[in-house]
Formats: structure tokens, sequence, C-alpha cells
């Protein structure tokens, strides 16, 4: 059987796909519990969250996704770019999120594409979502630029779709921030798209998100998990 | 993920929000930790309350009861996308090993939310009589088709003026058969009735004997056909709109 990338790729972008990721907000509800938007009062801030996320966190995120999968195709080992990724991702909170999420994606990964996914990773492993991401890419035939510019549409959507739980928001306003987000997330991936090396990912960390990943972790009133 | 520890029966309780889901499962917990080895999952909405509420209850190792997050999708969570449900039955199977049962408890929801087959092997619906007497005599996939209906807090029937008998009749109508059991967490016998069912589902799962049932979107029900006979259909393609997010 082969399938075309293009179609991989509006699989793996697609909300429904169970990977449990509709319990997460791409840490925007730590955002609006700390005050961003004032209540969707002003809610032009969630686009530039979404914008600034894609310029720090989320380049983090794809250039990891983007050096696995090279790593992978090259027969290299991943495990110098998991460390890679962890270095560069300082709260705890994040990267337990960020390992949840990958453990989804490595569920449904080893469901689809058994043999390959057991070649790269380990029974029990708990990866973080971008090396599962960079692997699928690797097996499934996606470009280096469609891997990164899945991880950013990914970030973007996940914001645009919480918001609608989080604030008083019309679905088309959202939509139309993700719409109007297209080109930042094409300029990050033509950041990170021919990154090779783990010590290249980017390492343009956000302190303030992360304290906010760090207070939403131990709340016990949230909607979302992260 | 691919890790084989002995499977467990799962088995999921589901139904209308504060109908007494976790009361059972505290229940279940206090009756059969002694003979069996339990977990317990549950999905809040929006605090880990339930998980707390069974911690406390003082009735299995805290460390078996876990809670998972829904993203305010309890819906989602049992039924399109099963996947941290099911991250969390594997790790209790993993920890625990071997473990006999594993109880999911669904985030209170409305009247269609049912589990899917892909993560629990048998489920309970719950109803209560304080929710009014014709409840289950409306149906829905869980009151129709779920393996074993409960109309609980029997005992309240005399202060809401709900005819507890009629009720169960009614489900049982509406279930074509299907066991249903009345249950109060003051009537002993009651109790030793839901605690047998479990005991027993627990030995059916085990030994094979036991096919998923998927209550589904709707359950199957009867028209006049063009001859004035009845016929028996379901609506395969009357599903609820997708939920995913
Ligand atoms: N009178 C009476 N009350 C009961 C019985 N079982 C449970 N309750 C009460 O019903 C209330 C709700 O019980 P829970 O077990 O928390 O219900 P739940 O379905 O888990 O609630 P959610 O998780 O919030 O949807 C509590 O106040 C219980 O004490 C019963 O048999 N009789
Ligand atoms: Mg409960």
């Amino acid at each position: 059987m082969t399938s075309s990338p293009q179609l991989v790729l509006a699989m793996l972008a697609d909300a429904r796909l169970p990977t449990g990721s509709h319990a997460h907000s791409a840490g925007l509800e730590p955002a609006v519990m700390a005050g961003l938007s004032d209540q969707g009062r002003r809610l032009d801030e969630i686009p530039a969250f979404a914008r600034s996320r894609l310029r720090t966190v989320t380049a983090t995120e794809a250039g990891t996704a983007v050096v696995t999968r090279h790593q992978w195709l090259a027969g290299g080992s991943l495990s110098g770019v998991e460390d890679a990724w962890a270095a560069r991702t300082p709260s705890a909170a994040v990267r337990a999120a960020t390992r949840q999420l990958g453990r989804g994606y490595l569920r449904l990964a080893y469901g689809l594409w058994p043999e390959e996914m057991a070649a790269a990773f380990e029974r029990g492993a708990v990866p973080p979502r971008p090396l599962v991401l960079g692997v699928i890419g690797a097996v499934t035939g996606l470009s280096s630029r469609q891997v990164a510019q899945l991880v950013g549409y990914d970030d973007v959507q996940t914001t645009a779709s919480a918001a609608l739980k989080l604030v008083p928001l019309d679905p088309i306003e959202a939509m139309r921030w993700v719409l109007q987000l297209h080109p930042d997330i094409d300029a990050m991936a033509d950041d990170v798209e021919r990154l090779t090396e783990p010590a290249e990912i980017p390492a343009s960390g956000a302190p303030l998100l992360d304290e906010h990943a760090e207070r939403h972790a131990v709340t016990t009133r949230r909607l979302f998990s992260a | 993920m691919p890790e084989t520890p002995a499977r467990s029966f799962r088995l999921g309780v589901a139904g209308p929000v504060g109908t007494g889901k976790s009361s059972l499962i505290a229940l279940l917990c206090r009756e059969l930790s002694g003979e069996l080895s339990m977990g317990v999952i549950t999905n809040d909405i929006y605090t880990d309350e339930d998980a707390q509420f069974l911690r406390s209850a003082g009735v299995l190792d805290i460390e078996r009861i876990r809670a998972v997050e829904t993203g305010a999708c309890p819906h989602t969570a049992i039924r399109d996308d099963v996947t941290p449900n099911l991250i969390a039955v594997e790790d209790l199977e993993r920890d625990f090993a071997p473990l006999d049962i594993v109880i999911v408890e669904s985030g209170g929801d409305n009247l269609t939310a049912t589990f899917s087959p892909a993560l629990v092997d048998a489920q309970i619906f719950v109803l209560d009589v304080a929710g009014g007497g014709d409840v289950a005599r409306k149906g829905g996939p869980g009151i129709a088709r779920a393996d074993l209906l409960v109309v609980n807090k029997t005992d309240l029937g005399p202060y809401v003026d709900v005819d507890v008998a009629r009720m169960i009749a009614e489900a049982g109508d509406a279930r074509e058969g299907g066991p249903v059991l009345g249950l109060s967490k003051h009537d002993p016998v009651s109790i030793a009735a839901l605690v047998d069912w479990v005991r027993q589902m627990t030995t059916t799962v085990a030994g094979g004997g036991h096919v998923p049932i998927d209550p589904g979107p709707m359950a199957p029900h009867s028209h006049l056909d063009s001859h004035g006979e009845p016929f028996t259909h379901t609506h395969p393609d009357e599903h609820e709109p997708g939920h995913a997010n």
C-alpha cells in the first residue's frame, strides 16, 4: 500500500486524529488563567500568543521533529535528538505534557505502522511528540518542510480550538486567526526545514510560558491538561 | 503501546451527572478488593474530585486510582478518542500486574454518552430515581444496551414521587429484557446483587466468554413496515456529529 504524503499530512493535521490531544491547549489555558486576553476583552492577544510560540517553543519542537526525521532516514540514533530537545525545554511541566502527547501519537503510530515504529522506539518508551512525528514523517515520505509545517499548524490550530472553550469567541474568527498565521507557520518552517543535527535545533525559549505551564500543572481547576 | 502484561477486565461506568457512579465504584472496591486485584480510572471534567473522592473513601490503595483529563470533552474521551484512557488502563495493568479488573468512570455526561468497545469490555449505565421516573422509559443507547442498567438511589423513591417498581419495569421494557438492577447504598440485598453481577462478568470476560457489545449511538427500534408488520432496525448513518475537540 502506498499513500500520498499530502494525504498523510492532512490526516495527521486533522483534529479528529485519536491521540488524546483534545485534552491539551498548547499552553493557552495556562496563559488565559494568568490574564492573557483579559477574559476575552483583548482577543487579539491570542493570535499574538500563537505567533510568539511559533517563534520560540514551537520552533524548538518543529526543529526537533525535522532533525529526528533526518537522523532516522540517515540511520542515526535518536537519543541525541531527544537530549537536545530536553535541554531546550527547561519546564518539567512542558516536557511532561509533550511526552504525554508523544505517547498518544506513538500508540496510534504503532497501530498504523507497527514494524517501522517498533524499529524506532523501544517498548515502554515515552518519547516527546516531535520525535514520534519526525519518525512518522520519515516512514511516510513527508518532506522536512511538511514535518515542520505540521508541527506549526498543529500548535496554532490547538490554540485556536482551545480558545473556543476558554473565551467568548466566534469560531469563524478563530479560523481567521489560523489563516492569518499561515505566513508565520511558513516562516518558522523556512527557518528549521534544513536542520540536520541536534545541535542546530533552535534554543529559543519563552520563560513566561514555562512559568505559566508550571503553575498550571499544580492547579486543581482546569479544563486542559496543559 | 504494545506492552503486554496480563489484560484486565475493563468495566465502564457511565451515566448522567450525580447519579452515583463514583459511589457505585467505591462500593465495588469496598466489596471486591479483598478478592480481586483492582484499579480505577476517573474522567473528571474540571477537577480531579472524583479521584479524590474515591481515594478518600479509603476502599482502595490510592496508587490504584488515577484521574484522566478530558479537555472538556468527557464524551470524546470514552468514545471517539480513547487514547488517554487506554494509556491509563495500560499503565495500571503494568504497575499492578496482574490486575483482575479496571473500572473506568466516565465524566458525568448526557444520556447518549457510552463507552467505545475499544476501551471497555462491558459497561454499566447508571440512572437514579431522583432524575425522574420517566428517564428509563425515554431510553437512549446506554439505557437500552449497556450490559447492565442500574437504577440507583431506590431509597429516594418516596421523596421524589417515583414509583420505583414501575421505573424498573419500564427500564426492562426499554431494554427488551436486558438486566436492570435497582440499587441503594442502604439496601444490602441490592448491593449483593450488583457485586455478584460484577464478579460473574469478571469470570466470564477472563475466560474469553464475552464479546463487547457496543450500545451504539442509537438502539434498534421498531416501525411498522408497508404491510403493517413491525420491523426492527438501527440508523447506522444517524451517528451523532463528531465531537473530536
Ligand atoms: N440516597 C442515596 N444517595 C446516593 C446513593 N448513591 C449515591 N448517592 C448520593 O448521590 C450523590 C452523587 O453521587 P456520586 O457517586 O458522586 O455521583 P456521580 O455519578 O459519580 O457524580 P459525577 O461524577 O459528578 O457525575 C452523592 O451525594 C451520593 O452520596 C444511594 O444509593 N442513595
Ligand atoms: Mg463521580
